[in-house]
């Protein structure tokens, strides 16, 4: 497999690199860039401890060709939530629910809420049922649904303040 | 009596001159230090390495000037919230603010042993040693497993907190030229009581390091616990929410390489030749192909998935004993002729079974039945890895394990260099359950780094290399007889089991001088033998099956097999003599309060008496394991044929005192999902010698959509802690298949559920 230069947008940066294009963008992530928030699991797009967020779509890194991403497409993960020193408000949730326990399933988790509550601001139980289908080893699902509950609700908060000032 | 004898260590170590700072355990920690007289020489080192800024007033405790705290707590952080617990233990005697204190991870030296995980004794280095302890400081066990952190920290770790207090005050006291009496501790502080004057702990660490004390300080007690007791906010999460938490994998360093493991296809099997090295050496970023003397190859290239799909490639030629290969038909085969014979060990006999059995009445019945359960695989998400570099004839490792001084051993046994030059740093694991105990992935990457010396290898098994080459939970068969008399009790039980040891197998592989004959096993029958009914005539015993397939701890170890076998029979006992099931277990406790309580608490928040909707069931279960006593109570509510949405569990837990009640909730959730994990999908089987499930997608595991809502109460009782972390995972099965029983009246014996052709939606 030939090895090219690639430009990639990564959470709002662009970034050269040199890979195979049939290269896991995961492993771009994690092992040319050491950007490790994003996980290995399973590589078959099984797990979800890789997900990051590409033009709006949750998608499985391990198996995503980093050839086939154009430098157009922006490429957010895990570490773009709280790039301005703040945290998201899913990852307050996180913190007041107190989701994670060995921690390993949980950034994927919450890169999958994260685009889940922009694409649906009141997600029913049933939305949260087709939307995460991470794999918690550690069994943090009910923690994980009531936090993207309380997510939920503090953004249309912050969105209702914001709408009447 | 015993205060004599207190008293006679208390006057021997008070005599016991101090030895400067950092340097000796005996520093300061002269006060408590009993055990250590009676070790002679061997007073416990520990080098407070990587402790920060200021003085150690013990192993456990560091103290900077400005007034930070950092504590060394040796035990692993698998999800459990141990960094947290253990520090609450520290934090409320030592009177300081709670957002002063940094955790941190300490080398494997001999202070940090678990020894009641050693020991099954709840001894305490702060009141003195017995002598299985005495010999334990010469083979320190510091590993987090078995539930028993806070059992082994719970006096030890509020000691440690309250002898560096009243160090700091002997300090204060001495520069106030006051009475001790005079002075107290608080958020950090001691107070001068007549003048209001304060001394910060970072100011009076240096000349608190030179004290002793010659009294063992009181420990408050439950009503006066401002920290223990409380839903403090776990210390490791903030990183686990924006990637930072650093796991295995997550250590990086420019230059580094990689090396993909490779083992042999057929389970007990070593690779003896690799055929297709050069075609290897030309893949991309391949700088390496090493057969180890382990029979594992792994291919060494500059990025994990170069690796990865170059061990992929690996044609090899693998061997064993000339024995068939495995195959689960063989498996099944000999754990039925075996549970059949004569058992090697019987560790349980009340009564007289054999005797109720052959002068059976007509007014009794006797029921038999046959229960199987499949091995199987801890599926940690995070893949087994250890990163390892030698240089200068150090080693310096990254490993995310549960027992720091196993990989200390390891390491210093494949790399060939000395304990002394081996630093371990232990990171966050992903997911632990027993499999990080092991010692293959270490072993494996000391032999990488040693091909490659001076440089940083991270030594990575693949997903489908993680899922064939576990250690395995064992398969086991169970064959059970009860007895219930005219009267609808239960007379008689017996138990014969047909398993590999676990204790045996795993032990030889992680501490070998440890490792018991699989006769002289204790846990074999455990959820067995230790279960909570007082039955007249009761009788367990197991047999031994002998293969090359390599089985470990895995959360609950038999527990999680025996629970479903003896809480399923239970309940068939239970439906033999009509009575309910709760009612029935209920009889069998009388006299034990613990338990009768935990079961009208589970009764009273399950609403069991109370008649439901039609096609909702409910089953139960209990157990005892890990010092605690846990049960649930399973609510599914039948969709189609076979086809359930498991809508409750219920769960009530009784661990004695509580340290974080947060954090057992969150293992009580996360114990009952494992255990349901394992019910509804997991099985690991043979063919031609290979496992045959390899990945997620054929090792499947419950998601949030089949989750159920999960209802924990946790009793509140002054005693000694129990565990956690596993005893939650033993009723699960058993209270989901005994609900099935209410629902369709077909008795599950066997695992997992989705074989029997059910769906859980």
């Amino acid at each position: 497999m030939k090895i090219s230069a690639m430009q990639l947008n990564i959470n709002g940066k662009t970034v050269n690199i040199e890979a195979e294009d049939n290269m896991p963008l995961l492993w771009v992530l994690r092992d040319i860039l050491h950007m490790t928030g994003t996980k290995y699991g399973c590589g078959i797009a099984q797990c979800g401890a890789c997900s990051v967020i590409v033009d709006g779509t949750v998608m499985r890194s391990c198996s995503l060709p980093v050839g086939a991403i154009e430098k157009s497409m922006q490429i957010e993960t895990i570490e773009s939530l709280d790039a301005n020193g703040q945290l998201s408000a899913v990852q307050e949730a996180w913190i007041e629910h107190q989701v994670p326990q060995c921690g390993y399933c949980q950034s994927g988790m919450i890169m999958a809420a994260t685009q889940l509550l922009k694409d649906n601001a009141t997600p029913s139980d049933e939305d949260i049922d087709r939307a995460m289908i991470n794999i918690c080893r550690c069994g943090t699902y009910n923690r994980v649904r009531a936090a993207i509950h309380t997510a939920a609700k503090n953004i249309n908060q912050i969105n209702l303040t914001e709408a009447s000032k | 009596m015993e205060n004599n004898k207190e008293k006679r260590k208390l006057g021997k170590w008070s005599r016991r001159a101090f030895i400067g700072a950092g340097g000796l355990v005996g520093v300061g920690l002269v006060v408590g230090v009993g055990g250590y007289v009676y070790i002679g020489k061997a007073i416990k080192k520990y080098s407070g390495r990587d402790m920060g800024d200021g003085h150690s007033l013990n192993a456990w405790i560091r103290i900077s000037p400005d007034n930070k705290i950092t504590l060394a707590v040796a035990r692993a952080e698998m999800g459990q919230g141990v960094t947290t617990s253990v520090a609450q233990l520290i934090a409320e005697e030592l009177e300081v603010n709670w957002e002063d204190i940094t955790v941190m991870h300490p080398q494997p030296e001999s202070p940090y042993s678990n020894t009641f995980l050693s020991t099954n004794r709840r001894s305490n280095p702060f009141v003195g040693y017995d002598m299985m302890d005495k010999i334990l400081a010469f083979l320190p066990l510091i590993a987090t497993g078995g539930s028993t952190t806070i059992i082994d920290a719970w006096d030890s770790m509020r000691y440690a907190g309250a002898t560096a207090r009243e160090m700091l005050i002997s300090a204060a006291s001495a520069q106030w030229g006051i009475d001790r009496s005079k002075c107290k501790a608080e958020n950090g502080y001691v107070i001068n009581m007549d003048t209001n004057e304060k001394l910060s702990y970072g100011a009076l660490s240096e000349s608190a390091a030179q004290y002793k004390s010659d009294k063992l300080p009181k420990l408050k007690s439950r009503s006066e616990f401002k920290v223990v007791g409380k839903p403090i906010r776990r210390n490791d999460i903030p990183a686990k929410v924006n990637g930072t938490a650093k796991f295995g994998l997550d250590i990086k360093t420019k230059g580094m390489l990689y090396a993909a493991v490779k083992h042999a296809n057929k389970t007990g099997y070593a690779i003896t030749s690799i055929n297709n090295e050069t075609k290897i050496l030309k893949m991309p970023g391949v700088k390496k192909v090493v057969l180890t003397q382990y029979g594992k190859a792994l291919v060494i290239a500059d990025n994990s998935w170069r690796a990865m799909n170059a061990s992929k490639a690996l044609s090899v030629t693998e061997e064993n004993d000339g024995s068939d290969p495995i195959t689960s038909a063989y498996l099944e085969q000999e754990l039925n002729r075996i549970v059949n014979e004569e058992p090697i060990a019987t560790k349980l006999d009340i009564g007289d079974v054999g005797d109720t059995i052959s002068n059976l009445s007509d007014e009794e019945k006797l029921i038999e039945a046959t229960y199987t359960a499949p091995y199987l695989a801890h599926a940690c998400l995070e893949p087994m890895n250890a990163t390892v570099i030698i240089k200068d004839g150090k080693v310096e490792s990254w490993i995310g394990h549960q027992a720091s001084s196993v990989a200390h051993t390891i390491l210093a046994e494949s790399t060939g260099i000395d304990k002394e030059n081996i630093t371990i740093n232990i990171t966050f694991l992903g997911g632990g359950f027993g499999r990080r105990s092991e010692p293959d992935f270490v072993r494996l990457a000391g032999a990488a780094a040693k091909a490659m010396p001076g440089v940083m290898i991270q030594t990575i098994f693949s997903r489908e290399e993680d899922t064939r080459n576990d250690m395995y939970r064992p398969g086991a068969v169970c064959k059970l007889k009860g007895i219930i008399d005219k009267d609808g009790n239960a007379k008689s039980l017996s138990a014969n089991l047909a398993i590999q040891s676990v204790e045996q197998n795993a032990l030889k592989r992680i501490m070998p001088a440890m490792a018991p004959s699989p006769k002289a096993a204790k846990i074999t029958l455990e959820g067995i033998d230790n279960q909570p009914y007082s039955i007249p005539n009761h009788r367990a015993s197991f047999g031994d099956l002998q293969v090359p397939i390599q089985v470990g701890f895995w959360r609950s170890v038999s527990h999680s097999q025996n629970g479903f076998f003896n809480e399923s029979f239970i309940d068939e006992m239970a439906h033999t003599a009509n009575k309910d099931p709760l009612l029935f277990r209920l009889s069998m406790v009388q006299g034990k309060p613990r338990y009768t309580n935990v079961l009208n608490k589970l009764a009273q928040i399950s609403n069991w008496r109370t008649k439901s909707d039609p096609n909702v069931f409910r089953g139960i279960a209990m157990l005892f394991s890990y010092s605690s006593i846990v049960a649930e109570v399973a609510e599914i509510r039948k969709v189609g044929d076979k086809e359930f949405k498991i809508e409750n569990y219920y769960c009530v837990i009784d661990c004695g005192n509580i340290v974080n009640p947060d954090t057992i909730k969150a293992q009580m959730e996360s114990g009952i999902i494992f255990g349901l994990t394992a019910a509804l999908y997991g099985e690991i089987t043979w063919k031609d010698g290979s496992i045959v499930q390899s990945n997620f997608h054929d090792y499947p595991m419950l998601k949030l959509k089949t989750t159920p809502k999960i209802h924990v109460e946790i009793m509140d009782v002054d005693e000694l802690p129990g565990g956690v972390g596993e005893p939650a995972t033993p009723p699960a099965a058993p209270a989901l298949t005994n609900a099935i029983y209410m629902a369709t009246g077909e008795r599950i014996r066997s695992l997992p559920l989705s074989k029997l052709g059910y769906s859980f939606v």
